[in-house]
C-alpha cells in the first residue's frame, strides 16, 4: 500500500492545458463577434449611452433657465436633495405599498385562476379567453374606463352600491387620499393578474400527473397534494413571476399617471410618475435623472436576482 | 396779409416743403390705413357690439402687403414646425390649412418649404430634442407659454412686428408681454383666445335664478352653485382641480386673479415676476372661495381633484352640471355630442344644447374681472441649431408675415381662436365667423381682461403643479387655507430663488 501510496505520489500531475489568450479566441471566434456586433452596437446606442448620459447628468443641476448645455455641476447634491425630501420618503411607501400589495394580489389571484383553469371542464378554453382580457387590454384604454367606473359623482360602480342600497352616496374612490392608491392597486391586480395566471399555467404541466396520483392513492388530501407535490414544482416559475410582476410595478405609469396624475395631494405619486414629474413637467433634469439613477440601481439588483432564478436550474444541472 | 403773404419770397420753399410733407403724411396715412402697418383697432371701445361693428370693414391683400416686406420673386427655403389640424379638428380647419400653404406658392412660388404638422403634446418634447441636436426648423410655433423657456435658454432669435412689416400696436399688449423676455421680443402672436363661463339657463331657472343672468362676481357663482346643488341635488360649477393638468390654472386663476391674488405678480399693469402674490389676501380668498364650494356646501363635482374640462362635459350634456369655464368651441362640442346621441340621451342633449349660454366672467368683490389669456406665437431659430446651420431670414419672415397677417390669422383659426393680429378683426372673415359662430362676441369681448401667466421658463412647474397643489391642500383639508396658500408661497420663492427641492 505505502509503495503504492508512494508511487502515486511520485507520478507529476499532468500539466494543465495551456488556456488561449484572449487575443486567439478573439480571433478564434471573430465570425460569432461579427454576428452579434450589429445588436451590440444598437444596444450601445439605444441602452449603454442614455444609461450614461442619465448618470452624467445626475451630477448637474439643470435650471429651466439654461440651456442643458449649459448645465452646472453639483456633484452628490442632487442625491442629497432627493435623500433628505420627505416627499421623497412618501412617495418611496407609496411605491413600496403599491408593489408589494399589487404584486401579491396578482400573483394569488394569478395561481388561484391558474389552479381552477387547469381542471378539465365545460367551458374552460372560453373562460381561460375571458380571463385573458385585462393583459391584453391596453392600459391606456383600461385606465379610461377604470376612471369612469370609479367616478366619485357618475361611476357605474357607486351608482351600483347607491341601488344595493350598501351607500347612501356614490364611493369616493380616486377624490380622496385615504382610498386612491387602493383604487388604483385594483386595477392594477386586475390587469396582471393573467399574466401570473399564463405563467402558473405552464408552471403547471410540469407536474407530472403520476406524482400526483401516488400522493392521491397514498391519501394525500387536496391541500397536502398541493403543498407536497404541486407547489414544489411551481416554485422556480413562482420566482420568475413574481420577481417580473415587482419590476413591472416598480415601473407602473399608466395607470396612476392617467387616472389621478398622481393626485390628489400625491397619494398616488410613485417612483416613476414622480420622476417623471420632474423631469419633463417640472425641467429638472438632473433631479429627475438621479432620481432615476437610485430605481436603476434598485431595478439592477431585481434583475441579478431574476437571472439568478432562470439560471439556477442551468447551475444544478451543471454541478450534477 | 398774413405772416406767410409777407414772407412769401423766403416762403415759397417753406410752402412747398409744408407741401410735400403734407402729400408724403397724407400718402402714408392712406397707406397705413389699408395695409399691414396701420392701427388695427381701437381697444378702448372692446365690447361684443364693437366687435360686431369693425368686422368686414377694411380689406387686405396679404400677398402684395408681405410683398413690401419680403419681395415676392424672392428664391429660398423654409421650415416650419406647429401644430396643424389633426383628425378630430373641424373640416374647415384643414380647408384653411391647405388653403394657406397654396396661398403661400401663389404668394412666393420660389420659396421651398419643408413643414412639419406636430400635436400639441409632441412638438415641446420633439422640438427640445431637435434643438440639442441642432436639428430644429427655422421657425416654430408654439403655444403661448412655450417661447420663453427656449428664449431664456439662448434658441431663438430676436422677432417682433416691426421686423415683418407690422406694428406692435397691432397686436394684443398682453400677447406681446407673452413673447417678451427680460425687454427683447423673440416672437410674434398668431392667434389668442379666451375662455369664459358657460351655463344652462333651465337648470338656473328649475332653480329660481334668473336663466339669462350669469352669476355676476365669484361670490355670486358660490352662492348660484350652491342654490342649484341644494335645490336640484345636483352640481352647480365645474370646479377642476386635477394635478398637473394645465385646465387647472387655466380656470382657477381667474378667480385668483379677480379677488387681487396672483401666483408672482403676473396681473399687476407692469410685472416683475420676482415678487410672490400666491399668499396675499386675495389668493387666499380665492382659495376659500373654492373650498367653501367643494368642502362646505359639496355643490361641485366630488371628483374636481381628478377632472379636467373633458370630463365635466359629460355631466353638463346630460343637464346634471350648471356652469362650466371653456372655450369659445365648447358650443361645437356640446353640438357634437348631442348629434352624437339617441333615443331620450337626444332629447336631453338637445334641450341642453338649446339652454346653452355663454357669458363674461364673474369678477372679483373690487369688480375686477380677468382670463387666462391664451394663444401661440411663432418663433426664429437661431441658425446654430438649425439643420444645416443656417436659417433663411428672408424666406423665415416672408412665412411670418402671411402667417401673421391679418388674413390668415383669422382663417387659420378659424374653429379654435382668435386672430393674433387684430387687423383680422376688420376682416370679411371675421363678420363670416361672427355670423358663423355662436357666441363668438362673448368669448372675443373677454380678450381686453386677458392676463397672460408669468412669463418665465419655471411657469409651467408654477402654474401647473404647485397651484393645483394648493388647491388639492386645501380642498382635501390636508391644510388649511392659510397653510396651503403659504406652502405654494414657499415653493414659488424657492423657484425664484433657484433652488426648489422636489
Amino acid at each position: 500500500m505505502s509503495t503504492g501510496q508512494a508511487i502515486f505520489r511520485d507520478v507529476p500531475d499532468p500539466p494543465a492545458p495551456k488556456r488561449p489568450s484572449l487575443g486567439s479566441r478573439l480571433v478564434k471566434s471573430r465570425t460569432d463577434y461579427l454576428y452579434v456586433a450589429p445588436a451590440i452596437l444598437v444596444m450601445l446606442v439605444v441602452i449603454a449611452y442614455p444609461i450614461y448620459y442619465t448618470i452624467e447628468l445626475s451630477f448637474f443641476n439643470t435650471p429651466a433657465s439654461l440651456a442643458l448645455s449649459e448645465k452646472q455641476f453639483n456633484g452628490l447634491d442632487n442625491y442629497v436633495t432627493i435623500l433628505t425630501s420627505s416627499i421623497f420618503w412618501k412617495v418611496t411607501w407609496q411605491t413600496i405599498i403599491w408593489t408589494v400589495v399589487s404584486t401579491l394580489f396578482a400573483f394569488l389571484l394569478g395561481l388561484g385562476a391558474a389552479l381552477a383553469l387547469h381542471r378539465e371542464f365545460a367551458g374552460r378554453a372560453l373562460l381561460r379567453g375571458l380571463l385573458l382580457i385585462p393583459w391584453v387590454v391596453s392600459a391606456v384604454a383600461a385606465s379610461y374606463v377604470w376612471k369612469w367606473l370609479y367616478h366619485s359623482d357618475f361611476g357605474a360602480i357607486g351608482a351600483l352600491m347607491v341601488q344595493l342600497g350598501v351607500t347612501d352616496q356614490p364611493i369616493n374612490f380616486l377624490d380622496n387620499t385615504t382610498t386612491s392608491l387602493y383604487s388604483l392597486i385594483v386595477v392594477n391586480v386586475w390587469k396582471e393578474f393573467s399574466f401570473a395566471m399564463i405563467m402558473l399555467m405552464a408552471g403547471l404541466q410540469t407536474v407530472p400527473d403520476t406524482l400526483l396520483r401516488a400522493a392521491q392513492v397514498d391519501g394525500a388530501s387536496p391541500w397536502q397534494r398541493f403543498w407536497h407535490v404541486t407547489w414544489p414544482h411551481l416554485s422556480s416559475v413562482s420566482t420568475v413571476t413574481v420577481l417580473l410582476l415587482v419590476v413591472q410595478n416598480f415601473n407602473s405609469f399608466i395607470i396612476p399617471f392617467i387616472m389621478t396624475g398622481g393626485g390628489p395631494v400625491g397619494s398616488t405619486q410613485i417612483w416613476i410618475t414622480h420622476i417623471y414629474e420632474l423631469a419633463f413637467l417640472r425641467q429638472r433634469w438632473g433631479v429627475g435623472a438621479a432620481y432615476a439613477v437610485l430605481l436603476f440601481i434598485i431595478m439592477m439588483t431585481l434583475g441579478y436576482f431574476y437571472v439568478r432564478a432562470l439560471t439556477r436550474g442551468d447551475d444544478q444541472r451543471a454541478g450534477a | 396779409m398774413t405772416d406767410f403773404d409777407r414772407h412769401a419770397g423766403v416762403g415759397r420753399p417753406v410752402a412747398r416743403q409744408v407741401f410735400r410733407f403734407t402729400v408724403a403724411v397724407g400718402l402714408a396715412a392712406s397707406l397705413m390705413s389699408g395695409t399691414v402697418f396701420a392701427q388695427s383697432v381701437d381697444l378702448s371701445q372692446w365690447s361684443p357690439e364693437y366687435v360686431k361693428s369693425i368686422a368686414g370693414s377694411t380689406t387686405y391683400d396679404t400677398a402684395k402687403d408681405c410683398g413690401a416686406v419680403v419681395p415676392n420673386d424672392y428664391a429660398g427655403r423654409v421650415s416650419y414646425w406647429y401644430t396643424g389640424p389633426f383628425e378630430a379638428d373641424p373640416e374647415i380647419s384643414h380647408r384653411q390649412d391647405a388653403a394657406f400653404w397654396e396661398a403661400f406658392k401663389v404668394a412666393y412660388p420660389n420659396i421651398q418649404t419643408d413643414v412639419q404638422s406636430i400635436t400639441y403634446n409632441e412638438l415641446l418634447d420633439k422640438f427640445r430634442t431637435a434643438l440639442l441636436g441642432n436639428a430644429a426648423p427655422m421657425v416654430v410655433r408654439l403655444q403661448i407659454l412655450g417661447g420663453v423657456e427656449f428664449a431664456a435658454k439662448g434658441y431663438l432669435n430676436p422677432l417682433k412686428p416691426e421686423d415683418v412689416g407690422y406694428s406692435s400696436a397691432d397686436f394684443w399688449p398682453g400677447a406681446l408681454k407673452s413673447v417678451t423676455y427680460e425687454g427683447v421680443g423673440y416672437g410674434i402672436p398668431t392667434n389668442n383666445e379666451t375662455m369664459a363661463l358657460i351655463w344652462n339657463a333651465k337648470i338656473f331657472a328649475d332653480a329660481g335664478l334668473d336663466p339669462e343672468s350669469p352669476p355676476a362676481t365669484w361670490d355670486d357663482l358660490v352662492i348660484y352653485s350652491k342654490t342649484i346643488h341644494d335645490k336640484l341635488g345636483i352640481a352647480g360649477y365645474g370646479l377642476v382641480a386635477k394635478q398637473n393638468a394645465g385646465n387647472t390654472p387655466f380656470r382657477f386663476m381667474p378667480q385668483l386673479w379677480a379677488y387681487g391674488g396672483g401666483a408672482l405678480d403676473e396681473a399687476a399693469p407692469t410685472p416683475g415676476y420676482k415678487e410672490v402674490w400666491i399668499n396675499n389676501e386675495g389668493s387666499k380668498a380665492a382659495l376659500q372661495a373654492a373650498v367653501d364650494m367643494y368642502v362646505r356646501d359639496k355643490s361641485v363635482p366630488v371628483s374636481a381633484l381628478t377632472n379636467t374640462q373633458a370630463e365635466n362635459q359629460g355631466p353638463f350634456i346630460a343637464g346634471e352640471l350648471a356652469m362650466v369655464i371653456a372655450h369659445p368651441s365648447e358650443y361645437a362640442r356640446m353640438n357634437d355630442l348631442a348629434s352624437k346621441a339617441t333615443g331620450a340621451d337626444k332629447e336631453k342633449a338637445d334641450a341642453v344644447v338649446a339652454n346653452m349660454r355663454y357669458g363674461l366672467m364673474p369678477t372679483g368683490p373690487d369688480g375686477k374681472r380677468a382670463v387666462v389669456f391664451g394663444g401661440s406665437n411663432i418663433h426664429m431659430v437661431k441658425s446654430d441649431f438649425v439643420e444645416g446651420g443656417q436659417v433663411d431670414e428672408q424666406a423665415v419672415k416672408a412665412l411670418i408675415c402671411m402667417w401673421t397677417s391679418p388674413e390668415w390669422s383669422v382663417k387659420l383659426n378659424w374653429a379654435s381662436s382668435n386672430p393674433g393680429h387684430l387687423g383680422g378683426f376688420r376682416t370679411e372673415w371675421m363678420k363670416e365667423r361672427l355670423e358663423q359662430t355662436r357666441f363668438l362676441d362673448i368669448t372675443t369681448s373677454m380678450l381686453p381682461n386677458g392676463i397672460p401667466f408669468p412669463v418665465i421658463p419655471e411657469a409651467p412647474e408654477i402654474m401647473n403643479i404647485i397651484i393645483p397643489d394648493m388647491l388639492q391642500n386645501a380642498l382635501t383639508e390636508t391644510m388649511t387655507v392659510d397653510q396651503a396658500v403659504e406652502d405654494a408661497a414657499m415653493k414659488v420663492q424657492a423657484i425664484i430663488d433657484g433652488s426648489g427641492g422636489i
